[in-house]
């Protein structure tokens, strides 16, 4: 769960280096894709970009454009130095490379072979699904002394009060509320309940602070 | 505008309950109904009795393993755990003796409320009971097992193949299940009104929800900020509501009136009185009268302020369906008569007077931001919506 594999766009649509620039462009606005992959032999040799290959042919409305698309090769334009990750690779860890290289798509690479592309719209994706908000629920945040047990007391009062939870994400360490000591931390939980009434009131009587939903 | 307006109703709808001190409790149905008669609102409208809904009418919309669930759950057999996967026997649904047969009488109520208007029997109907919009396909939620407007939708669909139907929803959640079982389909328009899904289950309804594939459009999602006023939800239902029902030109709407953004609920945190709920249902009278020959079909939903809410809200709503005047005063003999004893002061009149609820701090902002909410809706779905789609 939670893996590259998970998330990863299959079946991807994948250049040789000898495609134009027209060509490749054509197929971006066609898959309404805007990353492409270029292979020989089933190995990749580099990505080229929408933006790549706009940039390599001279500005719309310069005569010489469309000639320019015609004899541009994608292999020309790739970058060949492409950062890649694995099917198997956590996703998070995608993530933060995508995130520190400030790239939008990588590779996913296993034996030597393509087998897909993790893009950041597959990454937003993974994180509607890990939050669960595609699923019904009410949204509570509770606020906790960072320390061990805190996380699943409040877990137990939704446990003793039949409420099933969706999905739990604990957030950073954060100052603690007015009067209290040490670290907090926040807990973003997606409960399946339309009534949160008793649940936020048990964990105030039980020293959670419930930042969510709001108090009027 | 005129017609005649019919009351599906019988004592065993008022089985459909989880006990106890669950918050959806069938007293509400019990109290409204008294206050209409007290008020002299049903003489003439005898109750329209109704059959349970069928296996096959469930199946039109639920999974068929799913109402075998639900069918065991309520002799009492069956695996919890197992039980729990489809949200029965949860804290919001737990599960209560007979259960199947007390749902399916709900949807039959709706159901044949529906086949009334639809056969010119009545203009239009009421089934206080109905209004169950959480529950999905496969799963019960938030206090709905069967889906009485998705199963009554579908069945419509069936028996005239060519009906259009938008249904209306300003109950203070997301009508979520009724919009994902018609999300792909443009002969039905699905239009909820509710506070935010940040805020308040079930967390979804945003105004990108607006359908798919060749239904893209045909839901359409009214998210309000918490503490939303009469004045500022009623501008936002006139800037929405009427825009896309006269892009679409049902030939029936199926309006649900959960009363649960009044100010007093327990479970939301919207501001209104109500003056929305005897505004909304007159204006759904009038639409309906404008398009569709004054066929409208209208149920409950939420609603948890039992005693000084609920009752009166829906004798509004009754009021409406009926061509009746709402009467200024709630009479003094109700509930007492019963011998029930409200654990709150009860209100004396029928009208909230606006001096008890002076508008809000940030009234002004939240105003503004429901306003931008409905000006990026309309931009996003008014032009994908059409009055006859070609097959």
């Amino acid at each position: 769960m939670l893996l590259v594999e998970d998330s990863m766009t299959r079946g991807v649509v994948v250049l040789s280096p000898e495609t134009t620039a027209g060509e490749a462009l054509a197929l971006c606005r066609e898959r309404r894709i805007r990353h492409l992959p270029v292979l020989r032999e089933g190995g990749l040799l580099g990505i080229v970009s929408d933006r790549d290959l706009r940039s390599a042919a001279p500005a719309l409305g310069d005569p010489g454009r469309t000639e320019a698309l015609r004899n541009l090769q994608v292999a020309d334009v790739m970058t060949r130095d492409v950062v890649i990750t694995r099917p198997d690779a956590p996703i998070e860890e995608a993530a933060n490379t995508m995130r520190e290289k400030r790239i939008g798509c990588l590779p996913v690479i296993e034996d030597d072979m393509l087998v897909g592309i993790l893009t950041s719209s597959d990454v937003m994706e993974a994180l509607v699904r890990l939050i669960g908000a595609n699923e019904p629920g009410s949204r509570l945040v509770a606020s906790m002394p960072d320390r061990p047990g805190t996380l699943a007391g409040a877990a137990g009062i939704f446990g003793v009060l039949g409420i099933n939870i969706v999905s739990v994400v604990a957030g950073p360490r954060q100052e603690p509320p007015p009067g209290e000591q040490g670290p907090w931390r926040a807990a973003i939980f997606r409960i399946d309940t339309i009534n949160p009434t008793e649940a936020i009131e048990t964990l105030e009587r039980a020293g959670y602070s419930v930042l969510w939903p709001p108090e009027p | 505008m005129s017609g005649h307006a019919a009351i599906v109703h019988d004592l065993a709808l008022e089985t459909y309950g989880f006990g106890g001190d669950h918050p959806f409790n069938p007293l509400r149905i019990r109290l409204t109904l008294e206050l209409c008669e007290t008020l002299g609102l049903l003489d003439g409208y005898p109750f329209v009795a109704s059959e349970p809904a069928t296996g096959e009418d469930l199946t039109t919309v639920h999974s068929l393993t799913y109402v075998r669930m639900v069918q065991k759950a309520g002799r009492g057999e069956g695996d919890l755990w197992e039980l729990m996967h489809y949200g029965l026997g949860t804290g919001d649904n737990p599960i209560f003796p007979d259960m199947h047969d007390a749902c399916a009488r709900v949807v039959g109520a709706v159901l044949e409320a529906c086949r009334l208007v639809m056969r010119g029997a009545a203009t239009h109907a009421m089934c206080i009971s109905g209004g169950l919009h959480h529950a999905m396909r496969s799963k019960a939620s938030g206090f709905c097992v069967y889906n009485d407007a998705g199963v009554a939708i579908a069945r419509l669909r069936q028996e005239n193949p060519d009906v259009r139907i938008a249904y209306v929803d300003t109950d203070a959640h997301h009508g979520d299940g009724v919009q994902w079982m018609f999300y792909d389909d443009p002969a039905v328009l699905t239009v909820s009104m509710h506070e935010s899904g940040r805020y308040l289950f079930p967390g979804t309804g945003g105004i990108d929800e607006r359908g798919r594939n060749g239904g893209i459009g045909y839901s359409v999602n009214v998210p309000l900020e918490p503490f939303t006023d009469d004045e500022s939800w009623i501008s936002c239902f006139e800037a929405v509501v009427p825009e896309v029902l006269r892009a679409f030109e049902p030939d029936l709407i199926l309006s649900q009136n959960g009363c649960d953004g009044h100010v007093l609920d327990p479970l939301t945190h919207l501001s209104a009185t109500t003056h929305l709920y005897e505004y909304i249902p007159r204006r759904v009278h009038e639409l309906a009268h404008e398009l569709c020959d004054g066929r409208w079909v209208a149920t409950g939903g939420g609603g948890y302020d039992i005693w000084r809410v609920v009752p009166r809200a829906w004798s509004a709503l009754w009021a409406a369906v009926s061509h009746q005047e709402l009467p200024e005063k709630v009479p003094e003999d109700w509930p007492a008569a019963r011998g029930w004893e409200s654990p709150v002061k009860l209100p004396s009149l029928m009208r909230d007077d606006p001096a008890d609820y002076p508008i809000a701090e940030h009234a002004t902002e939240i105003a503004d931001h429901n306003r931008r909410t409905t000006e990026e809706l309309l931009e996003r779905v008014l032009p994908l919506i059409q009055k006859c789609v070609s097959p």
